[in-house]
């Protein structure tokens, strides 16, 4: 098949396709770089912050007492202002690179390719729509395993030991999310979901939509039943108690047995954040892995 | 009612500081009732005067009229058909009507437009989505003949037409033009398209005017002489000449009688065509209609 | 219909020029149309139960949990099932609120605008008898004329719903005046703030004249809008000097005086984002407007 001359190409070396890939979608990889490292940048300026923010927010006495400094100088400080709200921006960026991700996925990653015909030029050169689809997934995945992971990572630098009062408390719904794995497999999740919605609508506009609904929906639902996914711990007690802050309070109940008040507190304490992460992760991947699977099948009933 | 479709002066349009205009210099006009050929090479700017003439686009320099007045004072008045055939998906045959309908509401014929869908056996309940790429074009001209406009600009109309509808649409076209006097002006870059059925040429070739003019006046403005290499072809102005061995075989536009031994024919259309595109250097040849039409 | 009349360019409309224009634009983008009637009853239905069933099983659960009277205990801070379930129909209608500038600006920018550029059914709908200029204002008229009885109607109930369930708020107080989702319900933002997100969307269609590229801009563009305006509502209303300028910190009198201010700062984004919009389609179809 080879013209004389033409040094055939290595077999199965993706590359190419990776290359093109990348090209096609060069305004969305710029995009994403400029926001890993707008966001990086972010984080590290806020954990400059820390300090100053903690003292922005230390306890105060007026007159000022030897333990504790004055109170006007203490509200002077707007350190721990920006220190929270900036922190509160990157962590709900983190938790939501899902909704971006998926509509990017079924709109312009595979919706706007099946639309305009140029999915099919891809496969009537030399790559088989499985090899297309499969660059298509693998490239943006790899790239969004490295960012969205490497901006956890340096997330949980920048907060440190953070007081929750500044940085909340670890089971926020937006903190949980980026401060480990689950952010990762979000992103993935709404990538799979993305591309098999663009499959299903082959248009870009409507799959972008459906891909985005799907996100919020399956988001919505995990931050819902996140407590359900690890058995909490119960603590039953005569008399009253409480609970420390870094409880997850998931159930309270008071009821006198034989005149005696018991206090039945069924909560997730710290510990569990590694099997709630754990959980919610394979879960995602689960999702990601169906839709991806989904993806391939139609891909391949449709074509010879 | 003015005679006059649509007049050019010194039209340009430029996309970009950069770029080469896509149209320099145009000067033309072009009289109503008249079936217009607008042909050129690939990227000659025969969508772009469209567009200029249909009002979607300011010319960046010199002027344009059509129907007497503005493109866009002109806009109920003429119809036009993008090369792409844009149509909106969602909607079905019928309800691509009802939007001819509802945006010409003091214009709109349903019947025309109706008759064209008919004739090509469209189901009026399936969605454009569903259509073939012909089978669009056809809504497409529907939507435009529906208008009953006095001037229709089609770009590349019939590109992706079979030929037995090519031909039945071509004909619906000339008819209704001859009853109702339409002026039609219509790109292509396939020639023997338009032979047959257009009475008036413009000619494009790197944003300028290379032919424009009656077509009969323009074929007999030009003589296809074969004769031996070496034969002085004059005073003529001479298009394109080509030495296949000895045999000399131009196309000249002849300034008094051909020279002895020097056999002139009347070329044919594609012939006149193709030797322009080929020699981009020839001087152009602007026929005022006005003169010529009497 | 007329065939015999050839040579007549007429078969003259009864209903005038505008009708037609208006019917045009709900023909094109029907399913636009369906989506917003399906999501402003949905948000209806979810404020009618919570005005009625849900407030009343939930305050029932309350009382037979025990609390309520004169012995509160710690369980009296945590939901029960039925007032999860109001918590949750309450926050779904708000959340629907709060998302609807970002999804009319996406929307505006990449199906309304956006997309008829890129395929060219812009241009076929400039050379019906339509000029550009009109075509624009449709664009922005229609969605403007169906978006706004919506959303009046969903802040009609909100605002029923925050007057009736003072009680629920009380003891369980969840929700404050301030906050950005129930600030912007109970007012005319959360019919300013669409309304200023379809002008940046028609705006962002315009500039980028691509579907996909026009959606994200204008979501960027109104996310960023929103963004700024919960930022800066605190400082839209003077304080009694000497008081930190934050939203807890305005007495509830502020309601109206920071809704009407913000209100015309939106409707100032809206206005100029419209100009601009008119003045780029004027610059770049010529004398065709």
């Amino acid at each position: 098949m080879t013209a004389p001359g033409t040094a055939p190409a290595p077999a199965g070396r993706p590359g190419g396709l990776v290359r093109t890939v990348a090209r096609t979608h060069r305004t969305a990889l710029a995009l994403a770089l400029l926001v890993l490292a707008a966001a990086t940048a972010a984080l590290v300026w806020l954990h400059s912050l820390t300090d100053e923010a903690r003292a922005g927010h230390s306890a105060c006495a007026t007159p000022p007492t030897d333990r504790l400094p004055s109170c006007a100088a203490v509200d002077a400080i707007t350190a721990d202002d920006t220190y929270t709200s900036g922190l509160s921006v990157t962590v709900t960026l983190l938790s939501w690179v899902m909704f971006p991700v998926a509509a990017w996925a079924g709109g312009a990653l595979t919706g706007r390719e099946l639309e305009s015909g140029t999915a099919r030029l891809a496969w009537t050169q030399s790559v088989t729509p499985a090899r297309w689809l499969a660059a298509k997934l693998a490239v943006p995945a790899a790239l969004l395993t490295a960012g969205t992971g490497g901006l956890v990572l340096v997330n949980v630098w920048a907060r440190g030991d953070a007081d929750p009062d500044l940085a909340g408390d670890w089971y926020y719904p937006d903190v949980f999310v980026s401060t480990g794995p689950v952010a990762v497999a979000y992103a993935l999740a709404g990538l799979a979901l993305g591309a098999l919605a663009g499959l299903v609508w082959r248009r870009a506009l409507p799959a972008a939509g459906v891909a985005l609904a799907a996100s919020l929906l399956l988001h919505t639902f995990l931050e819902r039943h996140r407590e359900d996914l690890w058995p909490p711990v119960t603590r039953t007690e005569a008399g009253s108690f409480e609970l420390p802050r870094s409880a997850l309070q998931v159930a309270w109940a008071d009821s006198p047995v034989n005149g005696v008040p018991l206090t039945r507190a069924t909560f997730h304490p710290e510990s569990h954040f590694w099997p709630l992460q754990y959980v919610e992760s394979g879960l995602l991947l689960a999702v990601a892995a169906v839709a991806t699977a989904g993806a391939f099948v139609l891909l391949a009933r449709r074509l010879p | 009612m003015t005679d006059t479709a649509i007049e050019a002066a010194a039209l340009g349009r430029r996309f970009g500081r950069r770029r080469r205009p896509a149209l320099d210099g145009c000067s033309f006009r072009l009289p109503a009732g008249r079936v217009c050929a607008v042909v050129g090479p690939n990227g000659a700017g025969k969508s772009t005067l469209l567009a200029l003439a249909a009002g979607l686009l300011r010319p960046t320099d010199g002027s344009i009229t059509v129907l007497g007045q503005a493109p866009a004072a002109s806009r109920e008045r003429l119809a036009y058909v993008a090369q792409n055939k844009p149509l909106h998906p969602q909607l079905t045959v019928t309800g691509t009507l009802r939007l001819g309908r509802d945006l010409n509401p003091r214009r709109w014929d349903a019947g025309a437009a109706e008759r064209i869908v008919a004739e090509g056996d469209l189901d009026p309940g399936a969605r454009i989505r569903s259509l073939s790429g012909g089978q669009r074009t056809r809504v497409a001209l529907a939507l435009a003949l529906g208008k009953r406009p006095e001037l229709l600009l089609l770009d590349e109309p019939m590109a992706d037409l079979d030929p037995l509808a090519r031909h039945q649409l071509m004909a619906t076209l000339m008819a209704d033009a001859a009853d109702r006097g339409t002026t039609v002006v219509m790109s292509s870059h396939v020639v023997a398209e338009l032979e047959g059925s257009c009475d008036h040429l413009l000619l494009l070739g790197g944003g300028r005017v290379r032919l424009a003019g009656p077509l009969d006046d323009l074929l007999a403005a030009h003589t296809l002489v074969t004769g031996r290499a070496g034969d002085p072809l004059g005073p003529h102005t001479v298009v394109e000449s080509r030495t296949t061995g000895r045999q000399l075989t131009a196309l000249v536009r002849p300034t008094g009688p051909l020279g002895d031994g020097v056999q002139g024919d009347r070329p044919s259309l594609e012939e006149v065509v193709l030797a322009h595109l080929r020699s981009p250097d020839a001087p152009p040849l602007l026929l005022d209609a006005r003169e010529a039409a009497v | 219909m007329s065939a015999a009349t050839v040579g007549a360019p007429t078969a003259v409309r009864r209903f005038p020029e505008p009708r037609g224009l208006f019917l045009a634009m709900l023909r094109v983008h029907r399913s636009a149309l369906l989506f917003w009637a399906a999501l402003v009853a949905v948000a209806v239905g979810a404020l009618l139960w919570a005005l009625g069933p849900g407030a009343d099983s939930a305050w029932a659960e309350y009382r037979a949990s025990g609390c309520g009277g004169d012995s509160p205990n710690l369980g009296c801070d945590l939901p029960g099932p039925a007032h999860g379930r109001y918590d949750t129909v309450v926050a779904c209608a708000s959340g629907l609120l709060a998302v609807l500038p970002v999804l009319t600006g996406a929307w505006a920018g990449g199906a309304l605008i956006g997309r008829e550029l890129e395929s060219g059914t812009a241009r076929l709908a400039w050379t019906q008898s339509v000029t550009p200029a009109r075509w624009l204002a449709a664009k922005l008229a229609v969605p403007a004329l169906l978006l706004v009885p919506g959303t009046l109607v969903i802040t009609l109930l909100h605002r029923a719903l925050w007057a009736s369930d003072s009680h629920l708020q009380r003891v369980l107080g969840w929700r404050e005046w301030h906050d950005d989702s129930v600030f912007e319900a109970n007012g005319i933002l959360a019919t300013a703030h669409p309304l200023a997100a379809l002008a940046l969307g028609v705006l962002a269609g315009l500039v980028v004249r691509r579907a996909l590229p026009a959606l994200a801009v204008a979501a960027l563009a109104v996310m960023a809008l929103v963004y700024v305006l919960d930022d800066v509502r605190p400082h839209l209303w003077p304080m009694p000097p000497g008081t930190p300028v934050l939203m807890h910190r305005h007495p509830s009198s502020h309601f109206w005086p920071l809704q009407l201010v913000e209100t015309g700062i939106v409707l100032a984004v809206a206005a100029l984002a419209t100009a601009a919009s008119f003045a780029l389609l004027r610059r770049r179809t010529g004398a065709a407007v």
